[in-house]
């Protein structure tokens, strides 16, 4: 039996007129509602597990080979299993955040999300918790198996700087992930090539599998100013391998930067879906599917 | 009551027949691999991607060798580039099967046409082969032109070694096309894993002699290895660094012709087979949601 209960109401103005306490219980349900099926896909889905864990772990040992191949120090290999963990994150925001209200159109839920009374951002937001929940086991699993494999060796000296560090990289990962979900689907068609091309230029950019000092001070520069990716695994990478990974920034001035990014991206992420939703309901063709 | 004579005889799929299939599917797949973007935006698609991939080698090589050791940038540029079409056959013979049965839903009605699938199929993806093979010759050029990669093709070689590559590689795919009717779901990521598979064992981008021993058998059973090395001859003028490199020529493309003379028939048997089952088992129409 349901939790909720229905309180009956005298009239359709009264029935519309919603108190701050409810309209915030019912966006919290929402987060909840839209978290749920990606934390309980934990269990329920273990093929999901499987390649979530494969795809990143082949990319992963592809790039480690290349550094044996060219004898390269030990603390590179370090430097492409923690890449890949984080690669998992960025697949997680590409596939199932930027990607997924183009899903959700398709598979005719997105015209439930527009009618429903919660706010979108709290799809979002549920979206996010439970994508990063679920990911977090597969990055986990990468950096287990790739440091068993490889035999990475790590020099944590200040944990709380690099769950600082995490958290702080996660809000823009995540805020780029809602920002692009409104885009893509204003992008229409393109969903599917714009979530692929975000992929290995990225990764190139983001210097996952290489210091980001190694790009240039321009292009490094760029990337401090745009893509959390980066600048999260900058700075990861100085907290986690000390003296062998040398920062653009100090890591400081990496997580100012990170959390200046993760405002920048949620109101970003807020604005494009309100766009999205005039749109939606003005034109009435952002629900019809393959458009 | 009128009564309609059959035929003595019902002919069956003609060579035209197919080639008319293809030539449609082949327009099919081109607009619908092009056309959700403007040409610029496609181009850039196009371009980004396969070049991304091939700098990540450069600037992993670089931070490594100061610039040093030519020969392997070389190596890792090739087969960076060549990789591409085992990417763009897997994806788009699977892709397109995928997307006829889950996503235009058009799988059941192509197989109660008189035509055979398999033409179409084939016809389908040669959107993205051709696309691959565009990403291939821009990431070579790219090499030559700013990272000194210095081509001395050889032909007597390159053109077996692509011919037999390619005919392998489709093979592979027709096969994993087959094999993802049958799943109920995750099929879209099996390409991807498989060619991921692939590219650690063939030496695409590091010598087989790096992989733990325990792999080498399968590196060298399988046509990818033989195909790279080949077309690295072809293109470059020397083989890989490693022991696969001081083979002579010839018994490179000897092994290109045996593994894929097993591969080929082994895939297309296993495809007829994964059709029939697909079609008793009621999958050709089945949406998975994934």
């Amino acid at each position: 039996m349901s939790g909720y209960r229905a309180t009956p109401a005298s009239g359709p103005r009264e029935a519309a007129e919603w108190s701050n306490r409810r309209i915030v219980a019912m966006n919290l349900r929402a987060i909840v509602g839209r978290a749920y099926p990606r934390v309980i896909g934990l269990t329920r889905e273990p093929s999901w597990i499987f390649f979530e864990i494969l795809l990143p772990f082949l990319a992963v040992s592809a790039f480690v080979f290349v550094y044996r191949a060219l004898d390269a120090p030990e603390e590179f290999v370090g430097f492409v299993v923690l890449g890949g963990a984080m690669t998992a994150f960025w697949l997680n925001v590409v596939w199932m955040m930027a990607a997924q209200f183009y899903w959700e159109k398709d598979q005719g839920n997105l015209e439930l999300y527009f009618t429903a009374p919660m706010h979108l951002m709290s799809v979002l937001a549920g979206m996010a918790i439970g994508g990063l929940v679920m990911t977090s086991s597969r990055a986990l699993a990468v950096i287990g198996i790739g440091s068993l494999l490889y035999g990475v060796s790590y020099n944590v000296q200040d944990p709380l700087a690099l769950v600082a560090v995490f958290v702080l990289t996660m809000i823009p990962l995540y805020g780029m992930g809602m920002l692009f979900a409104s885009l893509f689907l204003l992008w229409g068609r393109e969903a599917f090539h714009l979530a692929q091309l975000l992929q290995e230029p990225i990764y190139l950019l983001g210097g996952v599998n290489f210091p980001l000092r190694a790009l240039g001070p321009t292009v490094a520069g760029i990337v401090l100013a745009t893509l959390p990716l980066g600048v999260g695994l900058d700075a990861m990478r100085q907290v986690v391998f000390p003296g062998a990974a040398e920062g653009i920034l100090p890591v400081g001035a990496e997580m100012a930067i990170l959390a200046a990014m993760g405002v920048v991206f949620l109101v970003g992420a807020r604005l494009a879906l309100g766009y999205l939703e005039t749109l939606a309901r003005r034109e009435g063709r952002l629900t019809l599917r393959w458009q | 009551m009128a009564v309609i004579e059959r035929p003595a005889t019902v002919e069956g799929l003609t060579i035209p027949d197919a080639w008319r299939s293809f030539r449609t599917a082949v327009g099919l797949g081109w607009a619908i691999e092009s056309n959700w973007s403007d040409p610029f935006l496609f181009a850039v698609y196009t371009i980004a991607k396969p070049l991304a991939a091939a700098m990540i080698l450069v600037v992993m090589f670089n931070v490594i060798t100061q610039g040093q050791g030519g020969e392997f940038l070389q190596f890792l540029i090739v087969g960076s580039a060549l990789w591409n079409v085992v990417f763009g056959v897997m994806g788009g013979l699977v892709q397109s099967i995928l997307e006829d049965r889950e996503r235009y839903r058009m799988m059941k009605y192509l197989v109660v046409t008189p035509t055979s699938l398999f033409p179409i199929l084939l016809g389908r993806s040669l959107a993205r082969v051709a696309v691959s093979f565009v990403a291939v010759i821009l990431t070579l050029a790219v090499g030559v032109v700013l990272l000194g990669v210095e081509l001395r093709p050889n032909i007597l070689l390159l053109v077996p070694a692509t011919i037999l590559g390619l005919t392998a590689v489709m093979a592979l795919g027709v096969f994993i096309a087959g094999w993802c009717l049958q799943l109920r779901q995750e099929a879209w990521s099996y390409p991807e894993a498989i060619a991921g598979a692939l590219y650690l064992v063939s030496g695409a981008i590091f010598p087989i002699d790096v992989l733990p021993t325990f792999l080498h058998p399968i590196a060298y059973a399988i046509p990818t290895t033989w195909w790279l090395e080949a077309s690295r001859r072809g293109l470059l003028g020397h083989g890989s660094p490693g022991t696969i490199g001081t083979l002579p020529d010839l018994v490179v493309l000897a092994l290109l012709v045996v593994t894929t003379a097993v591969v080929v028939p082994l895939a297309l048997a296993g495809f007829a087979w994964f059709m029939r089952r697909a079609r008793e088992a009621g999958l050709l129409d089945m949406t998975t949601g994934s």
